[in-house]
């Protein structure tokens, strides 16, 4: 029993972890139909951005969070304005942002070897390795407050999109971006800051992950794939379905070391994603559109 | 079945072709190459034929994977525990069956064919990476992370070249017969639009069967020379996301869906490498990257379609007619 | 129709321009210089280490070089060192080195880092019949493939494993560790990994009922997130965490397990524990009380001798750092290859590569003497020392006795609280 609430408790710490790392892919897929792949870059730039504040000024990784979703929601917007902006949507831009997209991770992966070598690194703060007693078993500090930040992101953003002017106009758009031109909606207006908000969630996903793990330059190319699983999980575009799905992904490969050794957990996720992609390509859930 | 010569096939083209293949299999002679540079053409060489077969499902089908290093591996170690198994058997045969095992193994990959667009290529990198997590932990077939070593044979190494030119020479051939022939043009349907093809009785399940498995058994074969080539293979390498990542930038460098692109983008691709590598290592992932961005917004074809729209002022300057008529 | 295959025929071109790029040097009659050739990962995951393996072979030719240059036969030659980085993937190593030997036109080769590398990359060696001396891979796989050229410094990892479980069973006999004991073995997925699990498991079996494995995971080099394998380790409640792994898992690792209130009665990674960046990366109070087996520890300079030499040279250039055991086997393999090429009197590899086997220098490894056991396929055998990280910011070397510069804390206090 014991054993049960410990494997519970830490499926749920990652499940916030998983989430916060999905829902920027699943907000750009689910209005612009592009598969982000740059998401990973943007993690991985994520992580330095709170690494250099932290190392340079001293600044909190948690007080850093507005400074850092403020500047992936630029670098974002700057990667719709200049690159994405130019290619066809929907199924015959599929192939074309895809590539276009890896292009800029790894353009981004360089910045960064160049600017910080490929060594590892690491935020370390005085409560880094601090942890409380939660149902009798230890939850590091850091994890926790992924969670509850995994928690707070997706009703801000269900808050966003429900109740103010802009996020109507994204619903609208991912429903049917014809039909909004039609009646007045600045369509590249609302991709350019859909695009932001999606890579300002990636940059704070990095941000998180570095206060748990170590990173370099390479770093962001598993949190991609471990998103892709959760997006796909959760039915592409949906805001809820991401966390669900990221509590389904993070308990199935907790548990499973149960039954597998550990080095295989990590394949389970891709079992997963290609088991869900073939039989059910709506995700878990049936398809939804932003919530 | 008579002996009449192919109509697809322009004797020029044939000749031309021919004459290349002759001239890089005599150049270790004729050019006295350094054993250094022999053995990057036989990387390179090993490159191309595994470009070229990737491009028959990336470009021709239009499904880009990013997984191939599934069968790549698969068919390194395959090669490789068959050369263990048996020294004796000649190496070919080892290379064979471990792209047989590749072919198989892309055929089982059946299910994930019937997804298009963005949604296959998800569904290949969660193939390419399960592969590689699975084999890794499968030690009594590929050694685990600490590989499989080959015996030495410096003698088999310096003839690589040869074997690799002949492979690269066949699938070129098949490439350019692939577009020439009927099939090309069911698969360029079935890239157009897979409802339609279905529609006038093009069975996009049957032949995209066909182009995978094709395809990867290719890429496995060249995963066996390669086994050969170093003599020591490890399956996190072997496996590894980059290499499926190679094949899609030489190929989407070169210029996809054309017939000779991959050719021409391999070649960079493993001169830039080794170029870069030894100078600027920090340097070669963010040029690609660059290079990537600016061919998918300026030249969707690549290298090659750089190429053709350079050469078109001078073909229209060579072909201007004697005393051009005044509008 | 005919313009088809125009690309080809520039690819051709290409292909034939290359060629003329490494047009075949001709090989001096008369040497003016030892020209060395490595690698090393000065990108990528061993970054960090490669750059240590660095100053070490920089510190070596450096040195001989201050003193005229190596003698050879009647003269005395400069060294000169050729370094290239092969970004840790063996594909660009195995390259690199094939570009050493047949472009460079390098007269040796010293290794890499990290044992998956070097296993790769001797095959250059062996293949092109040029001497290759490393101190970066311990797996004693490398040195089972009847190789002949290939050279290592560096002990097998077995040995390490053997090493600290002898050090444990002194603390069990001694009455601080519980008998039978539980261990977690939790090996990298690497030859380095399986070496290290090797050395305790084979003791395990031999201890009768003293010791049992009741966690035997392993891992994948280069990992993130190690939630899962922890969880493991947490659910058995053994009583030692016998780990392996390279510094950023270590690092890693570590970090997740303290967070997750883990606390064991012995705690080892392996050779990793002491490094100043482990301990800047994790806070000195995460890593008290760590044990970790070396090949070599800057304590072995105390007393006159080698090591005391090489300490005082290092610090000449770096001063106010201490080298770690990195440095000090990249500079002994650089200088265990200047012995034979010295003894040889030529730069003839193949007088060279029978100089190396029969080699027994004198030297800063543990036991004072390196050789290379030929019917251990060259690997050198010297003992490890077990240094214990302890609270006042020392790790002094706790095991064999006769080379300890202080006592072993067992049973490690920080589980009391």
């Amino acid at each position: 029993m014991e054993r049960f609430v410990d494997l519970a408790v830490s499926a749920i710490l990652l499940a916030g972890l998983y989430a916060t790392m999905a829902y920027g892919l699943g907000l750009i897929y689910g209005v612009l139909r592009v598969v982000n792949l740059a998401h990973g870059g943007v993690i991985m730039a994520g992580a330095y951005l709170g690494w250099v504040l932290h190392g340079s000024l001293g600044i909190d990784p948690y007080l850093s969070i507005p400074l850092v979703v403020l500047l992936s929601f630029g670098l974002g917007m700057a990667m719709y304005r200049v690159l994405v902006r130019h290619l066809p949507r929907g199924a015959a831009g599929g192939p074309a942002s895809l590539l276009l997209l890896f292009g800029v991770w790894l353009v981004l992966r360089n910045v960064a070897y160049l600017l910080f070598t490929g060594n590892d690194q690491a935020i370390r703060t005085s409560y880094s390795t601090r942890s409380l007693l939660v149902l009798g078993t230890h939850v590091s500090v850091n994890r926790l407050a992924v969670l509850v930040i995994a928690l707070v992101t997706p009703a801000l953003l269900q808050l966003l999109l429900r109740h103010s002017h802009v996020g109507r106009a994204i619903r609208a758009v991912a429903q049917n971006a014809d039909s909004c031109t039609l009646v007045g909606v600045d369509v590249e207006r609302i991709y350019t800051l859909t695009f932001g908000i999606g890579t300002a969630l990636a940059g704070l996903a990095g941000l998180l992950s570095a206060t748990i793990f170590s990173f370099n330059p390479g770093f962001g190319s598993g949190e991609l794939l471990k998103s892709f699983v959760v997006v796909v999980l959760g039915g592409l575009g949906s805001v809820l379905g991401t966390g669900v799905a990221a509590l389904v992904l993070a308990v199935v490969e907790v548990f499973a070391i149960l039954v597998l050794p550990s080095y295989l957990t990590s394949a389970v996720g891709f079992v997963m994603l290609v088991l869900v992609l073939v039989f059910r390509p709506g995700g878990l859930f049936g398809h939804r559109v932003l919530g | 079945m008579s002996l009449r010569w192919p109509e697809i096939v322009p004797p020029r083209a044939a000749l031309a072709f021919a004459a290349g293949v002759v001239a890089l299999a005599v150049a270790p002679w004729v050019l006295g190459l350094s054993p250094y540079s022999h053995n990057l053409v036989t990387l390179a060489f090993l490159m191309v034929s595994g470009a070229l077969a990737w491009n028959w499902m990336g470009g021709f089908v239009g499904q880009v994977s990013f997984g191939h290093a599934a069968m790549f591996g698969l068919g390194g170690f395959v090669a490789a525990r068959v050369l263990l198994a048996a020294p004796e058997l000649p190496a070919p045969l080892a290379w064979i069956a471990g792209g047989l095992v590749a072919g198989l193994f892309a055929l089982g990959a059946h299910p994930t064919l019937r997804l298009r667009g963005p949604y296959f290529s998800i569904a290949t990198i969660g193939v390419g990476e399960a592969a590689r997590l699975v084999f890794t932990y499968w030690e009594d077939f590929t050694g685990g992370s600490s590989g499989l070593s080959l015996p030495i044979d410096s003698d088999m190494k310096y003839r690589l070249y040869w074997w690799g030119l002949g492979l690269m020479a066949l699938v070129a051939a098949a490439s350019f017969l692939i577009r020439r022939s009927t099939l090309g043009l069911q698969l360029l349907a079935i890239k157009a639009d897979v409802d339609a093809a279905a529609d006038v009785g093009v069975s996009a399940t049957f032949y995209q069967d066909l182009v995978f498995c094709l395809s990867g058994a290719v890429v496995g074969v060249s995963g066996g020379l390669w086994a050969s080539y170093f003599s020591f293979i490890e399956p996190n390498d072997m496996f590894g996301f980059d290499r499926s990542i190679g094949f899609v930038l030489m190929t989407v460098i070169g210029g996809v869906g054309t017939v000779f692109g991959p050719v021409l983008g391999a070649i960079v691709f493993v001169l830039l490498r080794q170029f870069l590598l030894a100078s600027y290592p920090q340097l070669y992932l963010g040029l690609y990257g660059l290079l990537l961005i600016f061919i998918i917004l300026f030249e969707p074809l690549g290298l090659t379609g750089l190429l053709l729209r350079l050469s078109r002022p001078l073909r229209r300057w060579a072909d201007r007619p004697a005393a051009a008529p005044s509008p | 129709m005919a313009r088809r295959p125009a690309p080809l025929r520039r690819a051709l071109a290409a292909l034939a321009g290359l060629a003329l790029l490494s047009a075949p040097a001709a090989r001096a009659a008369e040497p003016t210089r030892v020209h060395l050739g490595a690698t090393l990962p000065l990108t990528g995951a061993e970054a960090r280490v490669g750059g240590f393996f660095k100053e070490g072979y920089e510190l070596a030719v450096e040195e001989v070089n201050k003193a005229g240059g190596l003698q050879v036969g009647a003269r005395k030659l400069p060294v000169a060192l050729t370094l290239l980085d092969d970004t840790s993937t063996q594909a660009t190593a195995v390259s690199l080195a094939d570009r050493l030997v047949n472009s460079d036109k390098v007269d040796f080769l010293l290794g890499t880092y990290a044992s998956h590398l070097i296993e790769a990359q001797s095959t250059v060696g062996e293949q092109n019949k040029v001497p290759y001396v490393n101190g970066g891979g311990g797996a004693t796989k490398i040195y089972k493939r009847g190789f002949k050229y290939l050279f290592g410094t560096i002990a097998p990892v077995e040995l390490l494993g053997t090493t600290l479980m002898q050090w444990i069973d002194v603390q069990q006999k001694a009455g601080r560790l519980p008998r039978p004991a539980k261990i977690a073995l939790v090996w990298e997925n690497t030859a380095h990994g399986k070496d290290f699990k090797k050395g305790i498991s084979d003791f395990v079996a031999q201890s009768g009922g003293a010791y049992t494995i009741a966690v035997d995971e392993s891992f994948a080099l280069d990992g993130k997130d190690f939630g899962a394998l922890l969880g493991k380790v947490k659910a058995a409640g053994v009583d030692l965490f016998l780990a392996d792994a390279h510094l950023p898992d270590y690092i890693t690792m570590h970090r997740q397990y303290v967070a997750a209130g883990l606390c064991h009665k012995v705690v080892s990674y392996g050779a990793r524990g002491s490094e100043k960046a482990a301990i800047e990366a994790l806070g000195q109070e995460n890593v008290n009380y760590v044990l970790s087996g070396v090949w070599w520890s800057p304590q072995l300079g105390q007393k006159p001798g080698p090591a005391q030499d090489f300490v005082k040279l290092f610090q000449g250039k770096y001063p106010g750092r201490q080298p770690e055991w990195f440095q000090a086997l990249a500079y002994e393999s650089a200088r265990a290859l200047f012995a034979a090429i010295s003894q040889a009197g030529s730069l003839d590899r193949e007088a060279v590569r029978q100089r190396l086997s029969g080699l027994e220098m004198r030297s800063l490894l543990p036991g004072g003497t390196l050789r290379f056991p030929a019917n251990l396929g060259n690997q050198a055998q010297n003992a490890f020392v077990v240094q214990q990280n302890l609270p006042d910011r020392t790790s002094p070397i706790v095991f064999p006795p006769d080379a300890a510069t202080g006592t072993a804390v067992a049973a490690n206090p920080r589980c009391a609280k």
